[in-house]
């Protein structure tokens, strides 16, 4: 198989806070290959967003920094480039759709405008060029009567026009990489569905790999190939999605997977309690302690869980899962 | 439940339109009638823009009303004031959709849950202060967390202190304005929890708002489908998710990305461009220009919504026709296991 397209190496974010560093990312590795969907899942502060914005080179610092690790984008480590190399890399490579695009878009441009600057700050195109090709890229998301809407500014638009504004921007160069951070959650269901099947079309047509950032486990299941759960900092499983939603190992994994209520035809007649994982994820300070970070919340954990973080071991081809109990069970 | 007690919510062809600088209105709520029986969960689902937070405002008289009215309990509230809508707001709490933005960054937790109380002159101050630690203990919080503020709570946490708060004053009716969609998953299950457990041993009826069926499917008696401020569909959980009628709701059933379907195969009706505006909506069927099944008779004739079972109610001229029939079978076929 050929080389992937990213490769992430032991990766560790930390942020300086109270004259110490502390890590928010801990030994992370994962690769992406070209048309591939990798599905990030994991709850507020587990460090989903944080990774995202490394592979960009926009982890804030200070207080910020990669403190360790490489991040490999076709052989050439980004934590080593240049802002200036960063810049061509950003939108032409990689690009990302944000979560808010109330937020992200400037409100004091057209949304032709905007698109026009990306494709103009990387092609060179003419004013006229970039233009057209903003309004190409309207019609390609699917943005009724485009030359007109071009000239629309964004509180002119619904927010379902707003995120589609913003996927257009990040495709504008035909990417490699589309890196999509919750990129629906403001959106209504039959909006999603809009834009997932966007996604999906423009995947096909430019082959680029995504990587989706959710803590939605129906659209892991329906967007994504492939799932890296992530717990405080680090990865606690991985695995293919229909592992990941048929078998989940991680005690973790598991709790995410069932504590959602599913939308069932015909209905039950009484639903039961969902199944609750107690307790809040640790604040980044405690994550200094040692033992595996779950423990705390855990109904397995027993005296190992609480004295050595486990690691993340094989338990089938193209699984794997960090935690004890499972290593036991597996062996 | 006695028979005879009144429901504690009567919806009586509730507009709520807001008028525009140069003329004309926004129809954020045009014509919604419903009635929700105590010690029930009424959901009010719909897209963003069906009027469905305004219709639940309303209720609660925290949007004037244009036309038509509500009865809390029996009692007609449209055009209450004064003393005598503060009365009956004791009856009808709500819990809004942020909990960081809806409680007050200087107050401490404990201050912020016994102010409706203080509002609303409900019991003596000693009383209030027992009702606090009460509440506290009955969403889940430690009592001395009433200290604290709310920047030092965690979401779910905060959100428990937006519920304490909607219940200090002891109401028949908890409004919930999408509770827990700025909440993790993991959180979310804790939060609903909450909710079912408050239902159950407080007998306290809910109107909940909510974008997502599957939540809604898991808590409400009731469900009522909004589009562009009108009511498309209603009908009882058993009905509404073993026999969807309206066009509308078999989209909005097909969109909710399943779990089940991860190796392929979950139904698909997906829908063109955006709902049309409520400043002058279309004189026909609201969702006609959307709608794949629509005629020339959706586009000019406004359907009524009309019972079609004991527990069900539609507002669709094409619900029975056969290709209507046919897309909803195949969407229930597809949701089969």
């Amino acid at each position: 198989m050929a080389d992937p397209l990213l490769s992430v190496e032991n990766l560790e974010i930390s942020f300086r806070s109270g004259g110490q560093d502390i890590p928010v990312v801990r030994d992370l590795s994962f690769t992406l290959n070209r048309g591939e969907t990798l599905g990030i899942v994991g709850e507020s502060g587990c460090g989903k967003s944080i990774t995202a914005l490394s592979l960009l080179g926009l982890v804030p610092s200070p207080p910020g920094r990669v403190s360790a690790g490489r991040i490999l984008f076709q052989g050439e480590d980004i934590v080593q480039a240049g802002e200036r190399r960063l810049n061509q890399i950003r939108g032409a490579d990689i690009s990302m759709v944000f979560q808010e695009p109330m937020t992200s878009l400037n409100p004091v441009y057209t949304i032709g405008e905007q698109i026009a600057e990306t494709a103009r700050v990387h092609f060179g195109l003419s004013q006229t060029a970039a233009w057209d090709r903003a309004v190409e890229m309207l019609t390609l998301v699917g943005i009724p009567s485009p030359e007109k809407r071009a000239h629309d500014y964004p509180h002119q638009l619904s927010g379902g026009m707003r995120q589609r504004v913003m996927i257009a921007i990040a495709l504008v160069c035909e990417p490699k990489i589309l890196i999509a951070d919750e990129p629906t959650t403001a959106l209504d269901v039959t909006v999603q569905a809009q834009i997932f099947d966007l996604f999906q079309e423009l995947q096909a047509k430019i082959d680029a790999a995504i990587i989706l950032i959710t803590h939605d486990i129906g659209v892991v299941a329906q967007m994504t190939d492939r799932v890296m759960v992530m717990y405080a900092g680090r990865k606690i499983e991985e695995g293919p999605v229909s592992a990941f939603v048929r078998d989940p190992r991680h005690p973790y994994t598991r709790g995410l997977v069932s504590c959602i209520p599913r939308l069932t035809m015909p209905p039950p007649e009484d639903p039961a309690p969902l199944f609750e994982i107690p307790g809040v994820v640790p604040a980044p300070r405690e994550l200094l302690r040692t033992g595996c970070a779950f423990a705390p919340r855990c109904a397995r954990a027993v005296d190992q869980c609480r004295a050595e973080s486990p690691v993340l071991s094989p338990v089938s081809p193209g699984r794997a899962v960090a935690c004890w109990q499972e290593k036991e069970s597996a062996a | 439940m006695s028979a005879t007690e009144p429901p504690v919510l009567e919806v009586e062809d509730l507009k709520v339109h807001f008028p525009l600088p140069g003329g004309g209105a926004v129809h954020a709520v045009d014509g919604v009638s419903f009635t929700l029986p105590a010690g029930q969960a009424f959901g009010l689902v719909g897209e963003s823009g069906s009027g469905k937070t305004t219709a639940a405002l309303a209720c609660a008289r925290l949007n004037d009303i244009t036309d038509g009215s509500v009865k809390l309990a029996g009692q007609d509230i449209t055009h209450l004031d004064g003393r005598a809508l503060k009365a009956a707001r004791r009856d009808v709490q709500v819990v809004f959709q942020d909990p960081y933005a809806s409680l007050n960054p200087r107050e401490r937790a404990g201050a912020i849950v016994r102010r409706p109380m203080d509002l609303l002159g409900v019991g003596t101050p000693g009383e209030r202060d027992a009702r606090v630690d009460e509440l506290f203990a009955l969403v889940g919080l430690r009592p001395d967390q009433k200290d604290l503020f709310p920047h030092q709570f965690s979401g779910g946490q905060r959100q428990r202190i937006g519920i304490a708060r909607a219940l200090a004053s002891h109401p028949r009716l908890l409004v919930c304005d999408e509770p827990v969609s700025a909440l993790d998953v993991a959180i979310q299950a804790q939060i609903l929890n909450l909710l079912g457990r408050l239902k159950r041993d407080l007998g306290l009826s809910f109107l909940f708002i909510s974008h997502d069926l599957a939540v809604v499917q898991h808590l409400c008696d009731q469900i009522a489908v909004m589009y562009l401020g009108q009511i498309v569909e209603i009908a009882s959980r058993q009905a509404l998710f073993t026999r969807p009628m309206h066009p509308y709701t078999h989209a909005l059933i097909s969109a909710v990305p399943s779990p089940e379907h991860v190796d392929g195969g979950q139904a698909r009706i997906r829908l063109k461009g955006d709902p049309p505006s409520p400043i002058a909506p279309p004189k026909g069927c609201r969702f006609a220009g959307r709608c794949a099944h629509a005629t020339d008779l959706c586009v000019t004739t406004p359907p009524s919504l009309r019972s079609v079972a004991a527990d069900h109610a539609v507002a669709c001229h094409r619900a029975e026709e056969p290709e209507v029939v046919a897309a909803r079978d195949a969407l229930i076929a597809a949701a089969a296991p």
